[in-house]
């Protein structure tokens, strides 16, 4: 037993003094005291072979800047809307000069290879002007028949059945999204799991305790 | 798709695109294909700008679309290959340049910009563009002339034409067989002086054929390392060969078809009439290309051995364009060795690379090195996963010491595999430290790109010098010197970049024919 535990000594509360050697510090030297801090990168052992250099690679480089400059003044580049902190600067006007000759550039594609929704007119699938439910006369007769009906009948699912009937006289296939989506807002009405019983705890709303400190003077 | 690749793409799709593309790009990686309304949740960007984004995307052939099954709606993938060839740009024109020309290189260049255009706007738009440059003297003739032959050639293609498949509204592109178009000289100069680019009834449109430049790319690998190996003749020789393979076989085919050794002589005769070793040794010069094993000299750049192969009655020969690939693979992997862990582990890579499976102590005896250096230095290799291991029990009876023997071997695909991965490191790695670079000193570079300008713009209005010097002087000592520096940096790590790229055109090359 004591043999087998010597090499690790006393569990790590002390080192033996073959770890120590281990780690390098013989008897003669205490180790100085380092005040300098380890250096950011290890030492590279083997420098790598330089690089090539020749007319060839600077021609690149050029070449590949050159093409580099064209994507980012082209509307290829998606600009990020950078936040003012609403301080007025002297940049601005030419920022603004900037920013306005760019502004409406439309990217030149070949449209005809591009999926609808990506095509300029597309880009606003909300405004297309939804067809009312109730302008036709014929739609509110139906309505009134379908309401009548969901009286007398009252399941769920007969509910669900209809409402999906009159999602689907709707020619606008875009619309069915949102249909879906109310529709789920109805199925959480009739069940526990509805939105008043959330509890969001005392400390939900008490943020703005540190904005009425006010300004110290 | 490695965890590396990811991160490159992500590096690049920012460098070239901006942050909003990138931020898409990622999202596409991570997950696959996605609609757009996916898309705009998970990134958090307007919806107007994730459309931008993948406008973009889609422009340069950097992503792609399928229909979902609601058929209105399409599912966007990213293509990561085609990310990293951004990369390769600058080599396609430079390789143009070399070998039609300046005016030809400005078409590529700006097919490159515009990714897909009619005919007619891109020689009317590279018209205008150097109209006022009277040394280039461009006509819209000479151009279109340049234009049929670059087609005929192979670098240019027809773009891939999108057909409505009935009931859906998502088209699906359908590569189309390139036909040499006619281009009517006199519409495009009448286009080109009324100014208005939409008027072209031009329905035609093209691309740059990628292919067709790594196919150069490849050939002149292959050349090269011929003549490295060999010397010049051999080097023709081999050109007159993959001359004589474009006619018959496939460009990528892995062996080609035969080519009669009688029309390789008296193609060989009639073009190189000045080299008349190439003729008298022409034979021996075939025997070596087809030499399997290394010769006696030690060559310690590409090597491209066993790239012929003769059939049985030496009538004809072959051009085996996998045998290259991994003889190309092999060399680089000797060179990184090298560069990493020095000479002497390189001798211990080729060993084994040479025994295929041998043990370690067999490995210290072929080396000729002191023990202890070898085994560190095969544990090194073994650490970083260019030799494996391979266990071999010897069931000796039952009761008696069960030796497991280890022997040490190169599992090529892996290795391979390795070093790609090691390529895509190095290059997201050096591209996030040239961005950082940038970052840092962003209002430095903007201020000399400003003064740049403005310098620029007072000589060509011819004012006095001193104005331009006073502008000039707006950037003190130190801060020209501080750019100094990052301007050389910025070169070397971009000169960086083209280097991992050559490397992995390799690699590429090489698993085209293991997969």
């Amino acid at each position: 037993m004591a043999g087998r535990g010597r090499g690790r000594g006393g569990s790590g509360l002390s080192l033996t003094t073959e770890q120590i050697q281990a780690l390098g510090v013989t008897r003669g030297d205490n180790a100085p005291p380092t005040l300098v801090p380890p250096p950011l990168f290890p030492k590279l052992e083997k420098k790598p072979l330089p690089l090539i250099c020749d007319a060839a690679t600077d021609y690149m480089l050029i070449v590949k800047d050159q093409f580099i400059e064209y994507l980012h003044e082209s509307p290829a580049f998606v600009k990020v809307k950078t936040e003012t902190d609403g301080v007025e600067r002297y940049s601005d006007k030419y920022k603004m000069l900037a920013l306005d000759a760019k502004q409406n550039k439309l990217l030149d594609c070949v449209w005809v290879n591009m999926p609808t929704e990506l095509r300029p007119q597309a880009k606003r699938p909300r405004t297309v002007p939804r067809k009312r439910k109730l302008d036709d006369p014929e739609e509110i007769a139906k309505r009134l028949q379908t309401l009548e009906k969901k009286e007398t009948l009252e399941t769920d699912e007969a509910i669900d059945g209809k409402k999906k009937e009159l999602n689907n006289e709707n020619v606008d296939e875009e619309e069915e999204l949102e249909d879906e989506h109310e529709q789920e807002y109805e199925l959480d009405d009739g069940t526990d799991y509805a939105n008043n019983y959330f509890d969001n705890g005392e400390d939900y709303e008490e943020e703005d305790d540190n904005l009425d400190d006010g300004p110290v003077y | 798709m490695s965890h590396q690749l990811g991160r490159v793409v992500s590096v690049i799709l920012q460098r070239y695109f901006g942050e909003n593309v990138q931020k898409v790009g990622d999202d596409l990686f991570t997950y696959g294909s996605k609609p757009i309304a996916l898309l705009v949740k998970s990134t958090g960007l307007s919806r107007i700008k994730v459309v931008e984004s993948l406008r973009t995307l889609l422009k340069y052939d950097l992503a792609m679309f399928e229909p979902t099954p609601n058929e209105v709606i399409a599912d966007y993938r990213l293509i990561p290959e085609n990310v990293l060839l951004m990369i390769r740009y600058p080599r396609y024109l430079l390789q143009i340049k070399t070998k039609y020309g300046s005016e030809a290189e400005i078409l590529i260049e700006e097919l490159l910009q515009k990714a897909c255009s009619t005919a007619t706007v891109l020689l009317v738009s590279i018209a205008v563009k150097y109209k006022d440059d009277k040394e280039k003297n461009m006509t819209i003739v000479k151009l279109k002339d340049i234009f049929i032959s670059l087609i005929t050639a192979g670098y240019i293609q027809q773009a891939s034409v999108a057909e409505l498949k009935e009931g859906s509204e998502i088209p699906t592109l359908v590569p189309v067989a390139t036909i040499t178009p006619e281009i009517d000289v006199r519409a495009v100069i009448k286009i080109m002086n009324s100014g208005n680019l939409a008027e072209s009834s031009d329905n035609v449109y093209w691309k740059v054929n990628y292919d067709r430049f790594h196919q150069d790319i490849r050939d002149e690998i292959m050349i090269k390392a011929i003549t490295r190996r060999i010397d010049e003749n051999a080097g023709e020789l081999l050109r007159h060969m993959l001359q004589h393979m474009y006619l018959t076989s496939p460009a990528w085919a892995a062996e080609s078809t035969l080519v009669p050794a009688v029309e390789l002589r008296e193609a060989c005769l009639r073009a190189a009439a000045d080299k008349p070793l190439l003729n008298q040794y022409f034979d021996q010069y075939l025997k070596v290309l087809g030499r399997k094993k290394k010769s006696a000299l030690r060559v310690t750049e590409e090597s491209g051995c066993g790239t012929v192969r003769a059939d049985a009655g030496g009538r004809g020969y072959s051009v085996r364009g996998a045998g290259a690939a991994r003889g190309c693979l092999l060399a680089l992997l000797e060179g990184l060795v090298t560069e990493r862990l020095g000479y002497k582990a390189a001798r211990i890579f080729r060993i084994i690379l040479d025994k295929k499976y041998i043990e370690e102590d067999d490995v210290q005896k072929n080396a000729m090195l002191p023990n202890k250096e070898c085994k560190e230095l095969s544990y090194k290799l073994l650490e970083e996963h260019f030799i494996s291991l391979q266990p071999m029990r010897k069931t000796a009876s039952a009761g008696g010491m069960n030796k497991a023997v280890y022997l040490f071997h190169i599992n090529l695909h892996d290795v391979a595999h390795t070093v790609q991965d090691m390529c895509y490191k190095a290059l997201g790695n050096v591209l996030r430290r040239a961005s950082h670079e940038r970052a840092a000193h962003a209002r430095l570079l903007d201020k000399q790109r400003r003064v740049r300008s403005i310098v620029h713009g007072m000589r060509l209005r011819a004012e006095p010098q001193q104005n331009i010097d006073d502008v000039e002087e707006t950037l003190t000592p130190s801060e020209l010197a501080v750019l100094q520096g990052v301007e050389k940096r910025l070169k070397q790590l971009s000169a960086a970049e083209l280097e991992i790229d050559k490397n992995l055109f390799i690699l590429k090359w090489y698993f085209m024919y293991t997969h």
